[in-house]
């Protein structure tokens, strides 16, 4: 029976990671750049969240509001930090993405000062199944996320935006030849990004109703890590990866003496996929011509 | 040759110009107030016990100067940022040393403690911290504390577990965090104390704002009696998480860390919580009367409640508990305490005051002692925070 609940919290965290690391793997795949500043995107989500349900008691609204500002700043974060670097060295690219990380955090402390916020968003209770009883939230959380990742599966296959992305993570000059905009697709993918980053952070503080300004930095690197261990710039291979560094991470937790080594464990898996396939589960192998 | 020459002329100049400066730095500078000095986290996710403690001490601090300093000389408190990253310490210690401190509280928090400790004992600088709760942190004799250490924390707590808890099914849980000292050391020595009566029912997580505690309520969700030596964020999380899944008539029961739990999360409501809540402490960040909420009123006044916790009160009687060694040390040769006394004999004067039986009495505590090692005496105050809902 605990295994069962284990399981499905289990799920629900994954589905967690996942959506955070989609937003790792899309921009890798697609503007070859990590974006180290995607994790403090969830905390702008969780300050956002904080202020628009405090001031409106509006769940809903406030999810609204915090996806459409989420977003605002992930385009503004690349417009203003990341295109003017197009072309420049990765080294450059991934040192301003820790720096806007860093700007990011030190703002949110500026403005809502160091002490953690609580945010009740919604209070979603528990249901009883037989002798399981179930937080309604990790259930809220696998059903949405699933659905969310089916949503941006069939918007990247079917849709032309989809396809050119696909396209420019390809060979970025070739589909510039054939007419696609590239800084359009990036743009559009930090869009991307940023909305399941929001909806991420919706996600956690359902789970734990605190806000900080180094909240993003933990699940942050975990996504990375699932992103990574999924082989990054796969789309599935995120959700691949997300779900099972959810599923370690729970169930490492669940065993007293084998909890205080989850965070040891979680990186143990992916030195050894590391080691094992280099470019993680789902990675594609690319051939260097010499 | 010629070259060679160039070169070792410059390696001349250079070192000269090295000597002076360290020479200029070394005796350029004269005090003319008394310097305390203090490294803590200012900035960063523990933000909120440095700036308590930074704002509380320049409080008393401000206080002692107004009613006339000692001997016609002010204090003057020197705050520096360790954003509780313990290789900060060394820089911030040089810097404090340099501005002429004579007397400190140490650090906020235990890990930079523990460096400065190290520090401070090879100068023999007399330090006081108000919340590095670490057994290890008054190792060394110039070393003192105003908080409990954690062993008489955890085991303050089993004892009290011991004589006055009963639960139908022997269970008492345990939420630690793995990666704290803090919490660590409490949780092992109220393992080790716990009467062999109950089975301990462990659980711990790994960070300090933990986003994700699902596994941990699972494994302690039949407990009716649950210890919890973390600080009050994660223990806002677990309880939140907890709902539903924990009977309502569960105690929770935490050490220091706990206080504030009610006012300092702000958008938190604790009447939200079905369980019991209390802690043990040595301060009480609502108590009606007395010293501690004379305490009260003057912080918030001055720095508002978001930052009013046991750290802030506690720093506050560091320094007035130096202040009033000093003084007595003053009264018996006032020529020997000045702005000039270096700090290791003031370090020297402070022991010899604390060691010839002396007693503070403050917000933290009424006829503080200290014993021979650097633990503080005095008595530990149940607080009930909320008690169950109805």
């Amino acid at each position: 029976m605990d295994f069962i609940i284990t399981f499905l919290n289990g799920l629900s965290l994954g589905g967690v990671y996942a959506l955070i690391a989609l937003g790792y793997t899309m921009v890798y795949g697609i503007a070859k750049m990590l974006n180290f500043a995607h994790g403090d995107i969830i905390m702008v989500g969780g300050y956002v969240l904080f202020v628009f349900v405090g001031l409106t008691g509006e769940p809903i609204l406030a999810i609204i509001l915090a996806a459409f500002l989420c977003m605002l700043i992930g385009i503004s974060m690349e417009k203003a930090a990341y295109k003017p670097l197009r072309g420049a060295s990765p080294l450059a690219v991934l040192i301003t993405a820790i720096g806007v990380s860093y700007f990011l955090q030190s703002l949110a402390q500026i403005i809502f000062g160091a002490a953690p916020k609580f945010v009740v968003i919604a209070d979603l209770g528990t249901i009883t199944l037989g002798s399981l009883v179930i937080p309604v939230y990790s259930i809220v959380t696998l059903v949405v996320s699933i659905l969310i990742m089916i949503g941006l599966s069939l918007f990247i296959k079917f849709t032309k935006t989809g396809r050119a992305m696909i396209a420019v993570s390809e060979d970025k000059a070739a589909a510039q030849i054939m007419g696609i905009n590239v800084n359009n697709i990036i743009t559009v993918t930090f869009l991307i990004g940023s909305f399941l980053a929001a909806i991420a952070s919706v996600f956690y503080l359902l789970k734990a109703p605190n806000i900080s300004p180094t909240f993003g930095s933990k699940p942050g690197i975990k996504a990375f890590t699932a992103a990574v261990i999924g082989g990054i710039g796969s789309i599935p291979g995120a959700m691949l990866g997300g779900f099972l560094l959810g599923i370690v991470e729970v169930f490492s937790n669940s065993v007293p003496q084998i909890a205080p080594y989850t965070d040891a464990i979680e990186f143990l898996i992916l030195i050894i996929i590391l080691l094992v396939r280099p470019t993680g589960i789902l990675g594609k192998k690319r051939r260097e011509k010499v | 040759m010629k070259n060679l020459f160039k070169k070792v002329a410059m390696v001349v100049a250079v070192t000269m110009l090295a000597v002076f400066t360290v020479s200029m730095s070394g005796c350029g500078k004269k005090n003319t107030e008394f310097v305390i000095g203090l490294s803590g986290p200012l900035t960063g996710p523990a933000a909120v016990y440095g700036l308590a403690v930074k704002n509380s001490a320049q409080m008393a601090v401000d206080e002692i100067n107004e009613a006339g300093g000692l001997g016609g000389y002010k204090f003057k408190l020197v705050a520096v940022d360790d954003q509780h990253d313990a290789s900060k310490v060394s820089t911030n210690y040089a810097t404090l040393m340099k501005e002429g401190m004579q007397a400190s509280l140490g650090c906020v928090t235990t890990k930079p403690g523990l460096e400065f400790k190290k520090l401070s004992k090879e100068d023999n600088v007399f330090f006081m911290t108000p919340s590095a709760t670490a057994d290890a942190i008054p190792e060394y004799d110039n070393g003192y504390q105003m908080c409990f250490a954690d062993t008489k924390q955890g085991t303050y707590s089993a004892n009290y577990v011991n004589d006055n808890v009963t639960v139908s099914n022997n269970k008492i849980g345990v939420l630690y965090n793995s990666q704290d000292d803090y919490s660590k050391g409490i949780y092992q020595n109220f393992k080790a104390q716990l009467a062999s009566k109950f089975t301990l029912v462990e659980a711990s997580f790994t960070e300090d704002n933990p986003t994700d505690l699902s596994s941990q309520v699972e494994l302690l969700k039949d407990c009716e009696f649950i210890f919890l030596p973390i600080y009050y964020t994660p223990a806002s999380v677990f309880m939140t998480a907890a709902k539903g899944k924990v009977s309502a008539n569960t105690v929770y029961f935490g050490c220091d860390g706990l206080d504030g739990i009610d006012t300092a999360i702000q958008g938190f409501d604790i009447n939200t919580i079905p369980q019991e809540v209390s802690y043990l402490s040595h301060f009480n960040s609502q108590s009606p009367t007395g010293a501690a909420a004379e305490y009260i009123s003057k912080y918030t006044t001055k720095y508002g409640k978001d930052t009013l916790n046991q750290f802030g009160a506690s720093a506050y009687d560091c320094v007035y508990a130096i202040y009033g060694a000093m003084k007595k040390a003053y009264d018996k040769d006032n020529s020997k305490v000045t702005p000039n006394t270096s700090a290791s004999d003031m370090c020297e004067l402070l022991k010899a005051e604390i060691k010839g039986g002396y007693t503070f009495s403050g917000v933290t505590g009424t006829n503080v002692t200290w014993d021979a090692s650097g633990y503080v005496n005095k008595a530990a105050v149940k607080y009930v925070v909320k008690a169950k809902s109805e």
